[in-house]
């Protein structure tokens, strides 16, 4: 057994024992009352994606040995890649079978909503063992003042930079605004270094990247009502003109970008900076020991925050929740796990070997031993705590998702940057493509 | 208390059981019937249950969640007046158009050729049809490396050998990313084409070939008055089902663009899926996947009377 396994194994006993030495526990997840083989002969089919850490995925899988073997459950962990999880879950959803749980997105919840169990409960709980749960967890699980999801944690994205690319372009320093950054992207480019940032239907990294520019010059998609859309206004014109000139100076291709194409680049030094979470520096630190193009890389990056705009400095980070579906006939076997996974015995450490991939949405973790000690790393503590959603300035909505699911916004970006519409005319697009969403979704 | 009693059948109970089912047996239309029942329940279930369960959806603003209510055609209303749907529309006719005559064009052309003798024939004809066997996904992702935009293949081959200073932007110009789809497309089903014709060829007797030679028919005017009305059915058969495939092809444009860029490659299976599954909104989706149908339908109604024709002769 290699030592990351021992350490992903999670016994009855060292739940207990992580509660007692736990300073914040006050609730009763620090000692679940899971009687020895009350759940014997139920099943709990779990269905899950592949995080791009592999212990991540390793931890969820001991766990789930582990609570089959005290509670005498039969857990079922099903692994899909890519958008096929969401399809999966979508089935569930519709047919009433197939699974008890699912690792999910921030849109799930109120798409979802319906059909999930209420677990109200177990998040109050959990809010009190770690301090309380971040506003963006409850805009993300919280739909009709019930908690549908319980939040897996955030995945902050940073912008990944290449140093020694950068200082041969005469920068010293990430830029701080969005004129810094265009000013750097056309000396990058000008190097042959250029930057890239993701606008083709990149699920994740599409989201990530764009919406906060959007949000940076004053843009926002709808008002506060989540009904009146806002797309059309002099920010966002501002944001597609910046994008449109930045655009000028990327690397060929990025409108294709699907979600892997902007790690790959980075990582075969086609370009020198783009917008990322902690997979790339990860996953190079691995491989240095043993090739030199990745010690080269780990070497010569680092991390840096999104600039500060005219509006300020935003980000938009994909989000992880645990969906309990309602049609379950498990429902005991579901909040078992669940508190499980919420321990103290667990959380923490599954965050800590993550090493700031996703962090829990809980306000006590700032304060506990889950940060990684690698200095390249430390910047996501901070980059933890100023998520937005899309769908702002309204809340997350079934319409905010339908949008991201359609890349309206990737696309309005894109559609400027080519040239395919004038800045003003793909704005209008935009704006045209968010009130039929809208009309559909609020018909009555 | 009562008894039971079990009375096993007597001789005249079998003997009408017995005629009962030779009857049936006996009755060319009962039998016929019998027959084709497991059949038509397969398609009852498979085919027509999901197809009006789709039509039922259409008419609804139903969504994962929410059975929704009748909403007669604003479904189809609504798509009309989207720019991304009738873009969807567009790509769908010329991703259907382009492919099938890539198909049509190589795959006659193949068949031709592997009518001929030559050595390793039988090798060649199994290799032609590795594109047919090979799954979707497998395919469709070593043609992702092909025309990957950082790291392309073809642009590398094209970079290094001095053809082109930087290559084609297979998957980021709108118009070479949606030639780029139907080129996979069709490099998936010309085999399909190319094997098919070639059965047809086959089964034309070598007199008829012989007698036009003797004629004074020169090669072109062998294939023109001979090998092509000939194989015309088998041909026009390929050719149908070819458009029936494309136009709802799903995998090949999901694997290597999801639509990207800026919808420029999305076909109606993929619009469909992204409307219905990914955002939940199943009675839109339905919707837009029923908008295949009028096309479909006409075609299927075309062959099945075509084959009713051939089969009445």
């Amino acid at each position: 057994m290699t030592q990351d396994r021992r350490q992903a194994r999670v016994t009855r006993r060292k739940l207990l024992a992580g509660a007692a030495a736990a300073p914040v526990l006050t609730s009763g997840l620090a000692t679940p009352a899971i009687a020895q083989g009350t759940l014997k002969g139920s099943k709990l089919t779990i269905l899950a994606g592949n995080w791009y850490v592999p212990e991540t995925n390793t931890m969820l899988d001991q766990l789930a040995a582990d609570v089959a073997r005290d509670t005498g459950m039969e857990i079922r962990v099903e692994r899909f890649a890519g958008d096929e999880l969401q399809t999966k879950t979508a089935s569930v959803i519709g047919s009433g079978r197939g699974a008890d749980l699912a690792v999910g997105v921030e849109f799930d919840t109120y798409v979802y909503a319906s059909k999930l169990n209420d677990v109200t409960d177990l998040a109050d709980e959990i809010g009190r063992t770690y301090g309380g749960w971040m506003d963006a967890a409850k805009a993300t699980s919280v739909v009709g003042g019930r908690w549908k999801s319980l939040p897996i944690g955030q995945a902050p994205a940073a912008w990944n930079w290449r140093t020694d690319m950068f200082r041969a372009a005469g920068i010293d320093t990430f830029p701080d605004t969005f004129a810094g950054l265009l000013d750097a992207a056309k000396k990058l480019h000008a190097k042959g270094t250029p930057i890239g940032m993701t606008l083709g239907k990149a699920t994740g990294d599409g989201r990530s990247t764009n919406y906060p520019v959007l949000w940076a010059f004053g843009g926002k998609e709808f008002e506060a009502d989540g009904r009146t859309v806002a797309i059309n206004s002099p920010g966002t014109l501002a944001a597609v003109e910046w994008y449109k000139e930045i655009y000028q100076h990327f690397i060929p291709g990025t409108t294709a970008w699907l979600d892997p194409d902007n790690n790959q680049a980075f990582l075969a030094g086609k370009i020198s900076a783009t917008v990322n979470v902690n997979t790339i520096y990860l996953a190079s630190r691995t491989a240095a020991a043993t090739d030199p193009a990745r010690k080269l890389i780990v070497d010569n990056m680092e991390h840096g925050q999104w600039p500060s705009g005219p509006a300020g400095r935003f980000a938009c980070y994909n989000v992880n929740v645990w969906l309990p579906f309602a049609s379950s006939p498990n429902k005991a076997g579901q909040r078992e796990f669940l508190k499980a996974w919420f321990s103290r015995g667990f959380l923490p450490r599954w965050t800590k070997v993550g090493q700031s991939y996703f962090i829990p949405q809980l306000a006590g973790f700032d304060a506990e031993d889950v940060w990684p000690t690698d200095p390249k790393l430390r910047i996501f503590r901070d980059l933890n705590k100023i998520n937005r959603l899309p769908g702002y300035a309204g809340p997350p909505s079934p319409a905010a998702a339908e949008a991201v699911n359609k890349f309206i916004l990737v696309d309005m970006f894109a559609k400027a940057c080519t040239g395919q519409l004038t800045p003003r005319d793909a704005v209008a697009w935009a704006e045209k493509e968010y009130a039929q969403i809208v009309r559909r979704r609020t018909r009555t | 208390m009562g008894t039971a009693t079990t009375v096993a059948p007597g001789r005249s109970e079998r003997a009408v059981r017995r005629s009962f089912v030779t009857n049936i047996i006996d009755s060319e239309r009962a039998l016929g019937y019998l027959l084709v029942a497991p059949v038509v329940v397969l398609l009852l279930a498979l085919v027509a249950y999901p197809f009006f369960v789709a039509v039922g959806y259409a008419v609804t603003d139903r969504t994962l969640a929410d059975k929704g209510v009748f909403i007669g055609l604003e479904n189809f209303e609504l798509l009309w007046e989207n720019q991304i749907y009738r873009q969807t529309l567009a790509n769908t006719f010329i991703f259907t158009a382009g492919s099938v005559t890539i198909r049509l064009i190589l795959g006659v052309g193949l068949a031709l050729l592997l009518n001929e003798s030559f050595r390793f024939r039988r090798a060649v004809r199994a290799a032609i049809l590795l594109p047919w066997i090979v799954p979707t996904v497998l395919g469709t992702m070593a043609w992702l490396w092909l025309f990957n935009p950082n790291f392309s293949v073809l642009n590398y081959i094209l970079v290094n050998t001095g053809l082109m200073a930087t290559g084609f932007n297979w998957l980021t110009d709108p118009d070479l990313a949606l030639f780029s789809v139907l080129l996979v497309n069709a490099w998936r089903g010309v085999p399909f084409m190319a094997i098919t014709v070639l059965a047809g060829l086959q089964a034309i007797p070598q007199d008829l070939y012989d007698a036009s030679s003797i004629d004074g028919a020169g090669k072109f005017q062998r294939f023109r008055y001979v090998t092509l009305p000939l194989v015309m059915p088998v041909l026009l058969t390929a050719l149908v089902l070819s458009i029936i495939w494309t136009f709802s092809d799903f995998g090949i444009v999901y694997g290597l663009t999801k639509g990207g860029p800026m919808n420029a490659t999305h076909v109606l299976a993929t619009l469909s899926y992204q409307t219905g599954l990914a955002s939940g909104n199943i009675g839109e989706g339905a919707a837009i996947s029923l908008t295949m149908l009028p096309v479909l339908l006409v075609l299927i109604i075309w062959q099945l009377r075509r084959i009713r024709r051939s089969t009445a002769m």
